[in-house]
């Protein structure tokens, strides 16, 4: 199934080009322009136990050590229109791997930008989410140097963009340059929940982002909040405990399933980055910190630093990221044995499920990245990547595939890519 | 050679059985689709460049009615790279890039943040893709440099010292910086 999504991407792949071939003349000097990006990639993951995920829309990882296309290969089309010298038109849709386990083309943004001078810009529509740095072009490989953005640091991240508004305002600072910039909308995104979707669409998002520009430098802080619209599936398990404990009148259990709630609870993200990008220097790092109302995903903190030093057309890199998940302790309130004057409750099989499921929900790992990025025409780059990843104790929240499986925490992950622009 | 003796080949080399065949068949498919992709890919997305001579005195020009005297290295960075384009006369900048099969481009972006294209352009995918601002304007020469700056009173170009002319002022240059 997934070979002949690739062939229908491939002649895909071969329709923009030809398109974007016959137009590129014309378009550069139209108001209206269409221009392109993509990946094609394949990965291999070593371990057996979970599936490989690039984020958390992904359903299925790659795993077995077989090459995969899945996870890595993106096509994106945007077209811009110029309609006044201060209003802009965007309109771009992508085709990726994603939470229905199809690479259908959704559109990835779709806004009206107006920007009365350069001080300020206002953007209403549908519009690339910007809660982490660099996350609004995570899907762009050719952007940046490494074949997929830190899992560590982005993995938790399931939606690309949203419907609502932005509105920036720059200011020269100190010598550099201060940007800030507050958004909010509306999610309108899925996200896989083995084996069905959780639809987080109408989930409120808001938040600011303030930058600084200063020569080299990039500094950011920011801080968001999304609001979840609907529930995770965990109806299984919490229909269990709400009828147990209506039955034996023990609360703990009532509140074990409450906690699962996550319709009308908050997310919080708080991040901080910085890039310096000298000559043939290229150094970046970032660290954020997400607070979760529900027990359906745990507090969260994760980072990464990444280098890379140009030589010609060749730009070796190295990285090192870390994601970590507070243990919420959670437990159901309920005896393995409960005697009763009637007989005995055996409730082990359900705390062991309870705990079962908890331990999907964990994050304790660090990957080492190495890799390398030629870029073999001022258009086009390939790359090749190997990430190690160690994880600590049981980490099974960044995969897919992981609830019923002893994983031993080791997998190495080899990549090759080939990232474009048209 | 065609498809059926490479994948003979290759599945005899593997000493498959039938099964084992099957998913060798399947990698190599993938990786000959991939190859094939990404040499089409390569083919279609290049182009030559067109040798120009290298300009080694190269300078940033307005229309020279437009009130510019003269910008700081940092004023040309934040222009150019997208960040910030309004001037202390409070227009805005218009700044144009020569066509990338020119060597100046190459060249001025090399002088400004010691980059070269191909970060230039991966720069730009990250600002273009995101939808956050749009790249400087293309002209294909020095002539339609001059043409452009010469009646736009915004607009901001580079080109070499020799070819400047009286429609146009010099507002940077590398000995400034």
């Amino acid at each position: 199934m997934f070979f002949t999504q690739l062939k229908k991407l491939a002649g895909l792949f071969w329709f923009i080009f030809s398109l974007s071939a016959f137009d590129a003349r014309a378009a550069e000097t139209s108001s209206l322009n269409i221009h392109g990006f993509g990946t094609l990639g394949l990965a291999r993951s070593s371990s057996s136990d979970v599936g490989f995920i690039r984020n958390l829309s992904q359903p299925k990882g790659i795993q077995d050590g077989e090459w995969s296309g899945r996870i890595d290969t993106i096509l994106g089309v945007q077209a811009h229109w110029q309609i006044t010298s201060d209003l802009t038109a965007v309109g771009q849709v992508v085709s990726r791997y994603k939470y229905d386990d199809t690479r259908d083309p959704t559109v990835d943004l779709a806004f009206v930008k107006w920007e009365p001078d350069d001080r300020f810009s206002l953007r209403v529509g549908r519009i690339g989410s910007d809660v982490m740095m660099l996350a609004d072009s995570r899907l762009v490989g050719y952007s940046y140097l490494t074949v997929r953005p830190s899992v560590d640091f982005f993995g938790s991240l399931f939606f690309s963009s949203f419907d609502g508004g932005d509105g920036s305002f720059t200011l020269p600072l100190g010598g550099g340059l201060i940007r800030s910039k507050i958004f909010a909308g509306r999610l309108h995104e899925k996200a896989p929940d083995d084996p069905s979707l959780w639809d987080t669409s109408g989930s409120r998002l808001y938040g600011a982002v303030v930058d600084y520009f200063s020569g080299p430098w990039q500094f950011r802080i920011s801080s968001s909040q999304l609001r979840y619209s609907s529930d995770v599936d965990f109806k299984a398990l919490t229909g269990i405990l709400y009828g147990i404990s209506d039955a034996t009148g023990i609360t703990d259990a009532r509140d074990a399933a409450d906690a699962f709630v996550t319709k009308d609870t908050n997310s919080h993200y708080y991040s901080l980055g910085t890039v310096y990008d000298q000559g043939p220097v290229h150094i970046e790092a970032a660290a954020i910190k997400i607070y979760h109302e529900t027990a359906t995903f745990q507090d969260s903190r994760s980072g990464y630093l990444l280098a890379g030093y140009r030589i010609n057309a060749v730009t070796p890199y190295i990285g090192i990221s870390r994601w970590t998940t507070d243990d919420e302790n959670l437990q159901t309130g309920l005896p393995d044995e409960l005697v009763l004057p009637s007989g005995t409750l055996d409730f082990k099989p359900l705390n062991d499920r309870f705990q079962g499921i908890m331990s999907t929900l964990s994050a304790d790992q660090t990957t080492t990245t190495l890799g390398i990025r030629w870029d073999v025409r001022p258009k086009v780059a390939l790359k090749a990547q190997w990430d190690s990843v160690y994880a600590y104790d049981d980490s099974k929240f960044p995969y897919a595939s992981a609830s019923d499986t002893d994983w031993n925490g080791r997998t190495d992950v080899i990549s090759l890519s080939m990232d474009f622009i048209f | 050679m065609n498809t059926r003796l490479i994948d003979t080949i290759l599945g005899r080399t593997c000493g498959c059985d039938f099964h084992s065949f099957g998913f060798c068949i399947l990698i190599i498919n993938k990786i000959r689709l991939f190859s094939c992709s990404m040499l089409l890919a390569i083919w279609l997305v290049s182009s030559p460049a067109l040798a120009e001579p290298a300009l080694d005195d190269l300078v940033l020009i307005a229309n020279a009615k437009s009130g510019i005297e003269h910008l700081t290295k940092r004023e040309v960075v934040n222009i150019y790279l997208g960040r910030y384009r309004r001037l202390d006369i409070g227009s805005s900048a218009e700044p144009i890039d020569l066509s990338s099969k020119t060597d100046a481009k190459a060249l001025f972006y090399r002088l400004l943040v010691d980059k070269n294209l191909a970060e230039i352009n991966a720069y730009w995918s990250r600002l273009v893709f995101s939808g956050k601002t749009r790249p400087p304007q293309q002209a294909d020469s020095v002539d339609e440099i001059l043409d452009m700056v010469g009646h736009n009173r915004n607009a901001l170009g580079y080109i070499d010292r020799a070819s400047v002319n009286s429609q146009v002022v010099i507002v940077f240059e590398w000995s400034d910086s």
